[in-house]
């Protein structure tokens, strides 16, 4: 079978390559350590390192390392401290946010103040490696795209975790830190506010989720076919247009009469990706302070397909629910 | 004639694979081939069977407009046209339609020079739409497992086969989807960010090298993927996500019938902590 | 070499983790309309196990109703005094064979003095006969003419296999960390979800409502929160569950609290929480300081029931077969005198 450039045949080590000059100070900050790994090299660039440290860089870490160890000692504790129940019990355990009867207010620690804590400098560690994003771009004299790429993603993390909280009043809407617990948060979510399929900017999330693997998909795809003629090269084709760009370009036109560039089809890119958890945000936002029920809303507006009607009657309507004896009910 | 400037020289015969020269022109900025002939064919006779069935119910409200499987006891067999036969000549068509696609764009690649990635990446997507619509079906007994056309009423189909097994998010393969997905999006946004920030640096700054791509992200996380790097794995990922989609949904029916929390017992259970 | 052992272990992995699914076979029920996926889906090999379960115990038949009233032979006779003595004496028999196959008259009975009231467990039969013609009686509207017996719940056991007592949510080390918050463990009664694993309390036994859901799409004071979605959520699993059904042979999922949208069965399980919550609070609960402490729970509570009690896994216990045809009277509720001895010695 023909070569399918999906792993690359021979791989050439060259010397260490420490990256492009930055000022004096920063240089610095970039580790000394370099290696090589090749399986890495299989697929990309075998080489691992530096990485550069920074005071923002550490201060994220620091900040982040600290809610992982919290929710850790957390889920350690609810399994008695037993490390064989911890790794058995591992997706179930969970950092749950607090009871609905703290409102706003800082919960007892044993009651979700934990999870308000960790929520905090989780929030901070984000904040600081956002800045990084930022100040590293800056350094190198590239463009700023992906911290504000970065910035949908951190604008639906707020929504999930403080906006949405906020807006309803109440912590215990915020997400559980747990491997089931998050799974569990996103069922009663779309459960208690009647169905989030119904909800218009979900579907435009999942819309340009769904794109954004399709367009990956087919750009990735459309790089390797034109491998033969550099078009990995991407740069430099994009300001002196190559034929890998002009094959990649009428592969599309001639397929679905219309096509992108080199450049462009990066900004279909960018955008489909960071639209996904920017609608998604909007969506989250909406429900439970400007919508109650989805499904029903979507009845109002003429969304909702009709099926043949079961012709069940709430028993509760003619029938009272039991309810028990006031005294010896505990 | 809707050509792009460079465009003349590249439309030459040749990489059919079938029909020849017969098919092998242009219309407009369209490349048609036997394959384009075939999709259009499918395409239209699955539209028109669409719009009987939307006039059929009654309406034309874009959200609303349903065509339904058959019901369950009508097994693998035909059904009757507006009691999901309906449904069942669509099926036909999409999957003609589809596989139509795929070989013209197979065509074109070839008459481009160019690998045969982007059909390969397309058919996986139809894979999943096979495996929904007639694989699992199949394995079942029934085409009535399939999922609806409607934009609505297949969000319902997806929201009832989910709680078919009690929550859905504990399935296991669904969670190895889900992440892929949201791993390609990621990845994409990096990339498509990543070389719109060395192309258009901004304030008056030249337009930078893939040295200054690999050095950034060395800078960030310790490893930079490369330029032909990031399009392997921006394929494996979408491919992958799509893969495991279609194990979550084969899985569930043909080879679990429970709840999917129930599923990780094998795991609460093993001896050496049971 | 190399890529042998990657592949080994890929497969390895692969087999531990597909042995977790199950071989193919099933049966399938459509509960809605086409394309809806309202199914309820059977794996008749996962179910042959249950059938031991639900095979009915052997009866004696019919028992005459002609002849002296129980309560005329026998002493200290205060629930069945109204059955003859060939039903009451089969009757004894049959209870027995359904409870305590191995312990016989023994279990209740101090058997030099059979009338003698020394043992709890007379006590609490008396309530559960009682309970039995209740449900019997006036929950029609879940049980239907099938009816229960006591063999529904206890199949030849003491205590039913399925029952739940009040749990203390955890909170391991009595520190700040480590509560569990009644949830975020892989308990059976929900299904193994993270769910919270004891929603009994609050909907099986006090009366809090389960509809959570609000009718207008606009905030309309509305104040259920998450966390009581993930109560009703653990509830609805652990109704799953007990029935060996999925949510659809009840709901459509597009709009749980849609009645006109939902099945009958959804109606005949809302009697069924009803009917449960009678029991717990009306039978069972009044049993309190009746029950020695090792029947009891963590809290000092009672065993109580839930719908895995009767159903056991089963959509109808016992797959639907009435065992009351021998047994009329325990298919209506007699008039008594006694309601219930709270203080009799208990062993």
């Amino acid at each position: 079978m023909d070569y399918q450039n999906l792993f690359t045949q021979t791989q050439v080590i060259g010397p260490d390559n420490h990256g492009v000059p930055i000022n004096s100070y920063d240089q610095r900050e970039r580790s000394k350590g370099i290696s090589f790994n090749y399986l890495l090299g299989k697929i990309g660039n075998a080489q691992l390192g530096p990485i550069y440290l920074g005071r923002l860089g550490v201060a994220s870490i620091i900040f982040g390392v600290a809610a992982f160890v919290i929710i850790g000692f957390h889920m350690l504790a609810q399994v008695n401290w037993s490390p064989i129940q911890f790794v058995r019990q591992l997706f179930w355990l969970s950092l749950d946010a607090p009871s609905p009867k703290y409102g706003l207010r800082l919960a007892p620690l044993s009651e979700g103040g934990w999870w308000n804590i960790c929520g905090i400098f989780l929030t901070i560690s984000i904040l600081l490696w956002w800045m990084r994003t930022y100040r590293r771009a800056k350094a190198l004299g590239l463009g700023t795209h992906v911290a504000w790429a970065f910035a949908a993603a951190i604008w639906l993390f707020l929504v999930l975790g403080l906006f949405r909280p906020v807006l309803m009043g109440s912590w215990s809407e915020g997400v559980p830190f747990g491997i089931f617990s998050h799974l569990d948060w996103t069922a009663a979510l779309s459960i208690r506010y009647g169905n989030l399929f119904y909800n218009p900017f979900h579907m435009l999330s999942i819309f340009f989720l769904y794109g954004s693997v399709l367009l990956f998909g087919m750009h990735g795809a459309t790089i390797l076919a034109v491998g033969r003629y550099g078009g990995e090269r991407e740069i430099e084709q994009i300001v002196d247009r190559g034929t890998a760009s002009e094959r990649a370009a009428l592969f599309w036109r001639w397929t679905m009469g219309f096509n992108a560039t080199m450049e462009s089809i990066h900004r279909w890119a960018w955008w489909f990706a960071v639209l996904c958890p920017i609608s998604g945000g909007i969506g989250i936002l909406l429900t439970g302070t400007f919508v109650d029920n989805w499904y029903v809303w979507a009845i109002h507006h003429g969304m909702v397909p009709s099926y043949p009607l079961t012709n069940v009657i709430d028993p509760a309507i003619a029938t009272p629910p039991f309810n028990p004896p006031m005294e010896g009910v505990k | 004639m809707a050509m792009l400037n460079f465009e003349r020289k590249y439309r030459v015969r040749g990489g059919t694979l079938i029909g020849g020269d017969l098919f092998d022109f242009w219309v407009g900025p369209f490349y048609v081939g036997f394959f384009g002939v075939t999709t259009l064919f499918f395409s239209f006779l699955g539209t028109a069977m669409i719009l009987w069935g939307a006039a059929h119910q009654g309406t034309f409200n874009v959200w609303t407009i349903n065509i339904a499987p058959p019901d369950l006891k009508y097994g693998l067999g035909p059904a009757p046209m507006m009691e999901g036969g309906l449904w069942q000549i669509i099926t036909i068509c999409a999957l003609g339609a589809f596989g139509s696609w795929a070989l013209r764009e197979m065509e074109i690649a070839r008459k481009l020079g160019m690998g045969l990635h982007v059909p390969f990446t397309y058919l996986t997507a139809v894979f999943a739409y096979f495996s929904l619509e007639v694989i699992r079906p199949v394995m079942m007994g029934a085409w009535g497992h399939a999922f609806p056309y409607g934009i609505m009423s297949h969000l319902d189909w997806v929201s009832n086969t989910g709680y078919q097994y009690l929550h859905f998010h504990y399935n296991p393969a669904h969670m190895i989807a889900v992440s892929l997905f949201f791993g390609t999006t990621l990845a994409l946004s990096l990339h498509g960010a990543l070389v719109l920030s060395s192309t258009n640096p901004g304030g008056g700054q030249t337009v930078k090298t893939p040295e200054h791509e690999d050095t950034f992200f060395r800078d960030l996380i310790g490893y930079s993927v490369g330029t032909l790097g990031i399009h392997r794995v921006g394929v494996f990922l979408a491919v992958a996500a799509v893969f495991w989609s279609a194990v979550c949904i084969i899985l569930s029916g043909p080879f679990w019938t429970r709840g999917w929390p129930e599923w990780w017992t094998w795991w609460l259970n093993m001896p050496i902590w049971h | 070499m190399k890529k042998a052992y990657l592949s080994f272990i890929v497969l390895l992995g692969a087999m531990m983790v597909l042995s977790g699914c199950e071989r193919p076979a099933f049966q399938k029920a459509q509960n809605g309309f086409r394309g809806t996926a309202m199914v309820d889906i059977q794996n008749p090999r996962i179910n042959a196990d249950k059938a031991k379960l639900n095979e009915l115990p052997p009866s004696t038949g019919l028992a005459p109703a002609e002849g002296e009233k129980a309560s005329k032979v026998y002493q200290n006779v205060k629930v069945l005094g109204n059955l003859s003595q060939a039903q009451f004496t089969t009757f004894m028999v049959t209870m027995t064979s359904w409870i305590a196959p191995n312990e016989g008259c023994a279990y209740c009975h101090n058997v030099a003095n059979f009338a003698e009231d020394s043992k709890y467990t007379k006590t609490v039969s008396r309530r559960m006969i009682q309970m039995t013609q209740n449900i019997n009686a006036n929950w029609k509207d879940h049980v239907q003419g099938t009816g229960v017996t006591c063999y529904t719940c206890h199949r030849g056991n003491h205590i039913p296999q399925n029952v739940w007592f009040k749990d203390n949510p955890q909170n391991a080390t009595g520190t700040s960390l480590g509560n569990r918050n009644g949830q975020n463990q892989a308990s059976e009664s929900v299904g193994y979800a993270s769910l919270t694993y004891e929603p009994f309390s609050k909907y099986l036994l006090a009366s809090n409502p389960a509809r959570i859901q609000g009718k207008d799409g606009l905030p309309n004071g509305n104040v259920h929160s998450l966390q009581e979605t993930e109560d009703v959520y653990g509830l609805m699993m652990h109704f799953s569950k007990s029935l060996g059904v999925n949510c659809t042979y009840c709901h459509n999922s597009r709009a749980f609290s849609d009645w006109s949208q939902s099945t009958p069965q959804r109606s005949q399980s809302w009697y069924g929480i009803q009917m449960v919550k009678d029991v717990n609070n009306t039978y069972i609960n009044s049993l309190q300081g009746v029950f020695p402490a090792h029947r009891l729970g963590k809290e000092g509570d009672i065993a109580k029931t839930n719908c895995a009690t009767c159903h056991q896994g089963v959509n109808k216990p016992l797959y639907g077969k009435s065992m009351l045809a021998d047994y009329p009277y325990l298919a209506q509720a007699y008039p008594t005198t006694v309601v219930a001895d709270k203080k009799a010695t208990t062993k």
